[in-house]
């Protein structure tokens, strides 16, 4: 919104404080000024300050309910305009409103024998401040009065019209010809006016061809209504089309004030177009809005803000203003103007009192007096956490990627039993799924880093997976890592993942071929990875890529690990006082058992007090089959204590 | 047997001293000249065939130029074998590998998430997550948003069911998870993603990272939310920070504040950076409105909050200079190989 300094000089006399004073005090009230021009009016010198209005603040939306404001702040007497009563004729308008469920409010009236000529220079260059080139002298005093009061009115040309005018919802009309030339097509509910024949406005937004003001135009009907504004947020929206009426109708207007607008109207177009008053004065206005009578504590600024502010400003500030104030029994109640039908709790009230005190009152240099509470950090953050730092220890950088994915990209990756989850209205319409694996996110960086010549693509994400399964929408943070190179193997791949998982505190970490695999992947190097004997995740390599790379990828399941661990500190020390007795045994397996199987059991045989370590010192493929050298290495027993141990634990105490 | 003799033997020994590389060269010369068969060793023993006058001159020759040579043969040994010793250690060197090696890196939003997580954890706050699917109670309801608020919109939210589930527009959601689930006083601040239906240019996206902060206390006031935005500003930029607090609307809260900070780059004047006002929206704060606490269930002559949210991605952006909000999420984002150094 913008405002002239010498309007707000005119309705406020009193004001000494200057234009950027004046811009800076707004600022802090609830308008900040986002520019602030010198500007030359009426051949002088003055400033136009342009200041973003608060979305619950309609009233504002005009240079009287801004000049309000600075009255108020500066504790200073407001002059509204005064404006002549409407001339009273008993001529009934034809007028109907249909729509009743979604008009608040309709004023109008009928004038003859207007003139509509050129604009004076003051009014052509007033719109100018605008952005808005005269239209004539009709439509520019209508826009005139909605600056200056926030009420928007429509002209008619009524030899145009044909029977009543009508407030209706769109069922018949599948386009509308604007003022502007342009065409719109309509989808029906749309709130319009209409004559018989045609329709002569989208209501609350902007007004048709069929029945605009010319030169020619003799006759008029002047209309202010004010709507549900939702449904002018919703039409506006959904047509495209954004105008000074529709920002004001689409919010909170105070139906009260269009008496004011009107007569202010009336007044200048008689004054200026000449004309008579043809009809009498139609006013629709089924609920009539009263303000609410509020309990107000006197100490709840004070409460809120943190400072003392005094009972004595607080009944100022109210009063200037003009908010209603009963003091009985040391209790007050507040009725806010019905202009300010953004007030209606205790609250609201204080907020009123605070921002016209002035925030810049509340210290900022004071250390914050916040109780002591209880820590309640969720594990998993502190887990996210520290994976972070262990793998950029192992020298992994961190990517974010977008959630939302292109379709069949999920395809790819997925190896979840969860359907897809699609969004149902992203403008972003390239990408209306929901990941279900970290993976895409990562090789679309590595395919970045890969076309721009980055070497050591060794890369994580953490962020979360989507799924559905037919009743519930579902999600975890997840743990994608990914390595790109052309040396590495697998297994190197797999040292990095598991120290992450054995740093994280996981002792027990095994591979069982993969039951569901990524089409991306290759299927013979696919596996699901156990932790304590838990599902937690997936590590595989790609299928080569033109980028001729070996990729590997490795997605943990954070949710899930969370759970499992008990605790996230890794620290497994133990008191060594005796020599380490490290002992062999070869085993051999069928190509299709299981290493981590046949270890899982011997595990459960050992006690895990004496034993260090169990490592596979050498693998053999022999036909069919693969021989393996388990290394056993014990603590805290002697050499005959172990060796005893060792033979019965592998069936060699019989050999 | 002559003085000459000996000196001519003294000659010889240091030839081939001079000549001599190794310790196995030096070894074959011990035996021909100090051994019991070597030259010197016969010439002493020579001297008792002599005549008595001469023994005892010839004697003092022979004793003085054994002494000289085996003071050289010493010194000779001694070199070859510290040479011998060095080479050793020569052969098992190492030298320094000039490449520097491959470090890990954080994205620059969760370095400065963890940066915020740091300060807010040792002013006793708990780190706090939530769904990015919501529903529209949580997103929306709970938090104050009336049924026509422009972020209620088809064209700001990303629905996954319409009307009922959604893309999170706000970590505000996480607020409300934590004022339904948590009983005060609590403390909290919940980093996370937030969608909006917008399209993707330089300057907006449809994912972008906030930052939420919730405080539930018996005497939570203004005053101590404008004192931990300065503490938190003050870290992030500086103890010469300058920050103004104004009113704003946000139906979550009543009363609003807008939290603005001096332009860094003009220093108020106002530049392109700051649309020419001096100043930049860090985003939105204030005291929890009573309707959110009523919905939570909370007694509101009891309990009283402040909740603020901060864009992550602005900050970050102008923080490592970087000029295309897609650059954080969407492949642009490279860590140059020297650490220290701006984001590329």
């Amino acid at each position: 919104m913008k405002v002239l300094y010498s309007e707000m000089k005119e309705l406020v006399p009193g004001l000494k404080a200057t234009p950027k004073e004046v811009g800076e005090a707004l600022t802090l009230t609830g308008f900040m000024m986002d520019g602030f021009t010198e500007v030359s009016y009426k051949g002088k010198k003055d400033y136009l300050l342009s200041l973003e209005i608060r979305q619950n603040r309609a009233d504002c939306l005009s240079v009287i309910g801004l000049t309000q404001e600075v009255a108020a702040y500066y504790n200073l007497k407001l002059n509204i305009p005064t404006v002549k009563p409407i001339s009273k004729n008993t001529k009934k308008l034809n007028v109907k409103v249909e729509a009743t469920k979604e008009t608040k409010r309709v004023l109008a009236i009928k004038i003859d024998n207007v003139k509509n000529i050129e604009s004076p220079a003051w009014l052509k260059e007033y719109m100018s401040f605008y952005g808005l080139n005269s239209a004539g002298l009709l439509v520019d005093l209508s826009n005139y009065v909605m600056m200056l009061t926030g009420y928007p009115s429509h002209l008619i040309d009524f030899d145009k019209t044909e029977g009543p005018i009508c407030w209706s919802i769109n069922n018949s009309f599948k386009e509308i010809t604007t003022l502007l030339g342009s065409v719109t097509k309509l989808n029906n509910n749309e709130i319009i006016i209409r004559d018989n024949n045609s329709i002569l406005a989208l209501a609350g937004i902007i007004g048709g061809k069929t029945d605009s003001i010319d030169i020619k135009t003799k006759s008029i009907i002047a209309e202010i209504a004010i709507y549900d504004r939702s449904i002018i947020r919703k039409n506006s929206r959904s047509l495209s089309i954004t105008t000074e009426a529709s920002r004001r109708l689409e919010k909170d207007l105070d139906p009260n004030g269009a008496d004011y607008a009107m007569k202010m109207l009336v007044s200048l177009i008689l004054k200026y177009a000449g004309g008579q008053v043809a009809s009498s004065l139609f006013s629709y206005y089924p609920k009539k809005y009263i303000s609410p009578k509020i309990q107000f504590d006197k100490e709840l600024p004070s409460k809120l803000a943190g400072i003392e502010i005094s009972p004595k400003d607080t009944l100022r500030i109210l009063k200037g203003l003009n908010f209603q104030v009963i003091s009985k029994n040391n209790k007050l109640t507040v009725a806010p103007p019905t202009s300010r039908m953004d007030v209606s709790l205790p609250e609201d009230l204080a907020e009123e009192v605070i921002r016209i005190y002035g925030y810049n009152h509340i210290p900022t240099n004071e250390t914050p007096c916040l109780e002591i509470v209880k820590n309640i950090t969720p594990k998993n953050i502190i887990l996210s956490e520290k994976i972070r730092d262990v793998l950029t220890s192992l020298g992994f950088d961190e990517t974010l990627s977008w959630p939302l994915t292109q379709k069949g990209i999920n395809d790819k990756f997925n190896y979840s039993e969860l359907k897809e989850i699609t969004t149902q209205n992203s403008v972003n319409d390239l990408f209306p799924h929901l990941r279900q694996s970290i993976a895409a996110g990562l090789l679309n960086q590595m395919t970045e880093y890969f076309k721009k010549g980055v070497e050591y693509i060794d890369i994580f994400e953490i962020g979360n997976v989507f799924g559905e399964n037919g009743k519930n929408y579902l999600e975890h943070e997840s743990l994608g890592i990914l390595s790109a190179t052309k040396n590495n193997t697998l297994p190197q791949f797999k040292d990095k993942v598991e120290s992450l998982l054995r740093l994280l505190g996981f002792e027990d970490v095994k591979y069982f071929e993969s039951k569901l695999k990524p089409r991306i992947s290759n299927p013979e190097s696919c596996w699901d990875i156990y932790a304590n004997n838990q599902n937690i995740g997936i590590i595989y390599k790609l299928i080569p890529s033109e980028t001729k790379l070996n990729i590997y990828f490795a997605e943990i399941n954070i949710e899930k690990i969370t759970k499992m661990l008990t605790s996230i500190d890794n620290n497994p020390v133990v008191e060594l006082t005796q020599k380490l007795i490290s002992l062999d045994v070869n085993i051999e397996l069928n190509e299709k058992e299981s290493i981590f199987m046949y270890l899982a059991g011997i595990e459960k045989s050992l006690d895990k007090n004496n034993i260090w370590s169990i490592n596979i010192a050498d693998i053999y493929q022999i036909e069919g089959k693969k021989r393996y050298t388990l290394r056993v290495t014990y603590k805290e027993l002697s050499d005959k204590e172990a060796k005893k141990i060792h033979l019965k634990t592998f069936g060699l105490d019989n050999v | 047997m002559t003085e000459e003799q000996v000196k001519k033997l003294l000659e010889e020994l240091k030839s081939d001293l001079e000549s001599a590389e190794s310790s196995t060269a030096t070894t074959k010369l011990w035996h021909k000249y100090f051994s019991d068969t070597g030259s010197f060793k016969l010439l002493i023993k020579k001297i008792k065939d002599l005549p008595d006058e001469e023994k005892k001159t010839t004697a003092l020759i022979i004793q003085q130029a054994y002494k000289e040579a085996q003071e050289l043969f010493t010194e000779k040994e001694k070199s070859i074998k510290g040479g011998e010793m060095s080479g050793n250690i020569k052969s098992q060197s190492e030298d320094i590998n000039p490449i520097a090696p491959k470090i890990g890196h954080l994205h620059p939003i969760s370095k400065t998430i963890r940066e915020m997580n740091e300060l807010f954890t040792s002013m006793g706050f708990s780190i706090m997550d939530g769904p990015e699917i919501e529903t529209d109670e949580f997103c929306f309801q709970r938090l104050n948003v009336p049924s026509d608020h422009p972020a209620r919109d088809m064209q700001d939210t990303i629905y996954i069911k319409e009307p009922d589930f959604l893309l999170r527009t706000q970590t505000s959601s996480i607020e409300a998870q934590v004022l339904a689930k948590y009983k005060p006083p609590f403390k909290i601040v919940c980093p996370g993603k937030s969608y909006r239906n917008e399209s993707v240019n330089k300057s907006n996206h449809f994912v972008f990272h906030q930052y939420q902060g919730v405080v539930v206390t018996e005497r939570a006031n203004m005053k101590d939310l404008f004192g931990t935005f300065q503490v938190l500003f003050k870290k992030m930029y500086g103890e010469d920070v300058v920050t103004r607090y104004r009113n704003k609307y946000y139906p979550e809260v009543e009363p609003g504040v807008g939290p603005d900070m001096q332009c860094f780059n003009c220093h108020g004047k106002g530049c392109p950076l700051c649309k020419g006002v001096g100043w930049i929206e860090m985003g939105g704060a204030g005291i929890i409105h009573p309707n959110v606490m009523k919905m939570a269930g909370l007694d509101t002559k009891k309990w009283v909050g402040f909740a603020f949210g901060l864009g992550l991605d602005r900050w970050v952006m102008a923080k490592y200079k970087i000029t295309d909000i897609r650059t954080l999420l969407g492949g642009n984002l490279g860590y140059k190989y020297y650490e220290n150094e701006s984001i590329i």
